[in-house]
């Protein structure tokens, strides 16, 4: 069986100095890995690249199997079924709740579906359901990463490429927002995520990718990497 | 009072305009991130296409001769997109600065080399008689040239807020890359954004030609200028914003005409504008970081 995604050998950089170098990683269906590494790593170079936002120098990025992802624009990945929740929430901060995740469901052609799952968002989130009025730009960071999750989940995606999601969150929120990863990777929804907080990402991942200066220096399963005298020194503080 | 309310029309007329050329700036420099300084002469095209076509055929009246400015300007402004703006883009705004202003500055002397440099009589499609509403008296032209300008701003406000294309404009403009990871196809929605400003200035350049009975080669400048202030004043965050402002600058002109001199009117907006600049450099309204 084929990975749903699959990174081989991707090099990207930014002029001449190179940011991702020679990546390969695959994540099968309904999987939760995680890329671990410190800031300047190159963890969100991956996702730009993978989601078309940033050229690749080389190598082949492959979706179900099928096409170069490297070949396709952005909105076009986005039709195969791959959503995004970006670093730092990076939602239409003048536009309202609902109009968020109303252009979270652009691509779809299926408007009274995608107005099924907003719907089913705002009951998930009953306070977004309250503030769907409000424009993003007013919500708490707690609030506006429930945006950010529910905006790329009314895009009903096969893989979700999460950034960070507890950067710049208060600990309890950190820890609902990971209970919701948790949530939604158990609704059969692979995700890909990129974080900082090794804590909270070895506990839900079931594979880690360890990422030091663009290159993948170690990967395996959460429990192994995380007994790993590497990452407890460098990001869990000396414990385990 | 009398004065001030009859200022006051005129103003919220000629402002109607310049909020009109103002929204296309603001539209193109906030989705495209392009200073269009083709914009004004894409206006001075739409003017020249209603001409000729309300002199063609003047029994088909006001709206054909809309039509045709509308579709004149379109057609130069999406000719404009793809071949200037579109191989630019995401380089230094500068490139496509010089660019559009090449554009226009080919518009205006081409045009004056067919033409001729000096005004042309305009078809008369709209009877010159006053209308009386209370104490103010206005023309049927100047009645019509608001009526236009109106519809276009309500238009274009219904646009970015009620539509999913004009929600993913001010998606664009807010976040670009965001907007292009969530399905939008970005060069698309820029083609029609700049076909959309520049049919919205042609429809408003024909109700002006209209209204002063007169096209001119070079009319762009007067029109870009002031509209470039609207937007700059506003700044790009919201398009009522420019909107607001335009009307405001035409209301203020009037009324510096009306109570101080006609020769201070074009000073105003200067005026506004290296106050707004000192005190609020992002705008009235804010601006999008660039």
């Amino acid at each position: 069986m084929s990975a749903l995604l699959a990174i081989e050998d991707l090099s990207v950089s930014y002029g001449v100095v190179p940011a991702v170098r020679n990546v390969s990683l695959e994540i099968e269906k309904g999987e939760l890995r995680v890329i671990l590494g410190a800031n300047g790593a190159g963890k969100t170079t991956i996702l730009k690249a993978l989601l078309g936002l940033l050229r690749a120098k080389s190598g082949r990025i492959a979706f179900e199997g099928g096409q170069d992802l490297l070949q396709l624009k952005p909105h076009e990945i986005h039709r195969l079924g791959i959503a995004w929740v970006p670093e730092g929430r990076q939602l239409w901060n003048t536009l309202t709740v609902l109009d968020n995740l109303r252009l979270g469901g652009f691509g779809d052609m299926d408007k009274a579906a995608v107005e099924r799952r907003i719907k089913e968002m705002l009951e998930r989130f009953p306070r977004l359901g309250e503030r769907r009025h409000q424009v993003a730009g007013s919500l708490s960071g707690g609030e506006q990463q429930m945006v950010a999750i529910a905006r790329a989940l009314v895009a009903a995606p096969k893989l979700l490429l999460m950034d960070e999601p507890s950067l710049g969150l208060a600990p309890l929120v950190v820890r609902d927002v990971f209970a919701l990863v948790e949530e939604i990777n158990g609704m059969g929804i692979s995700i890909l995520m990129v974080e900082q907080n090794a804590h909270q990402a070895l506990r839900v991942a079931s594979w880690v990718y360890l990422l030091e200066n663009g290159e993948i220096v170690e990967s395996g399963p959460a429990r192994e990497i995380g007994s790993k005298e590497r990452v407890r020194e460098v990001f869990l503080g000396g414990h385990a | 009072m009398d004065l001030f309310l009859q200022q006051l029309a005129n103003g919220l007329v000629i402002g109607s305009t310049y909020a009109v050329v103002a929204i296309g700036f603001a539209l193109a420099f906030t989705v495209l991130r392009v200073i269009n300084f083709a914009h004004p002469d894409i206006f001075m095209v739409g003017m020249f296409a209603g001409l000729l076509a309300g002199v063609q055929t003047p029994w088909l009246g006001f709206l054909v001769t809309l039509v045709a400015g509308a579709v004149g300007a379109g057609a130069v402004g999406f000719a404009l997109e793809r071949g200037v703006i579109a191989p630019l883009r995401g380089r230094d705004v500068l490139m496509t600065l010089i660019g559009t202003l090449g554009v226009g500055i080919i518009l205006q002397n081409g045009m004056a080399v067919i033409v001729g440099p000096d005004p042309v009589a305009y078809p008369a499609l709209i009877p010159r008689r006053f209308v009386d509403i209370g104490p103010v008296s206005l023309t049927m032209r100047q009645l019509a040239n608001f009526a236009v300008c109106l519809l276009l701003l309500t238009g274009v406000s219904f646009y970015v807020r009620g539509t999913t294309w004009g929600r993913a404009t001010r998606a664009i403009a807010e976040r670009p890359e965001v907007a292009a990871a969530f399905g939008v196809n970005v060069a698309r929605i820029c083609q029609f954004t700049i076909l959309l400003a520049s049919m919205m200035a042609g429809l408003a350049a024909v109700s002006v030609g209209v209204l002063y009975g007169s096209a001119h080669a070079f009319i762009g400048l007067l029109y870009g200028l002031k509209a470039f202030i609207c937007m700059l004043v506003a700044g790009n965050r919201y398009f009522e914003g420019v909107m607001v402002v335009g009307l405001a600058i035409g209301v203020i002109e009037a009324l510096v005409t009306g109570y101080l001199s006609s020769s201070l009117r074009d000073a105003a907006a200067f005026f506004i504008l290296i106050g707004v600049l000192y005190f609020r450099p992002n705008g009235l309204f804010g601006s999008y970081a660039s």
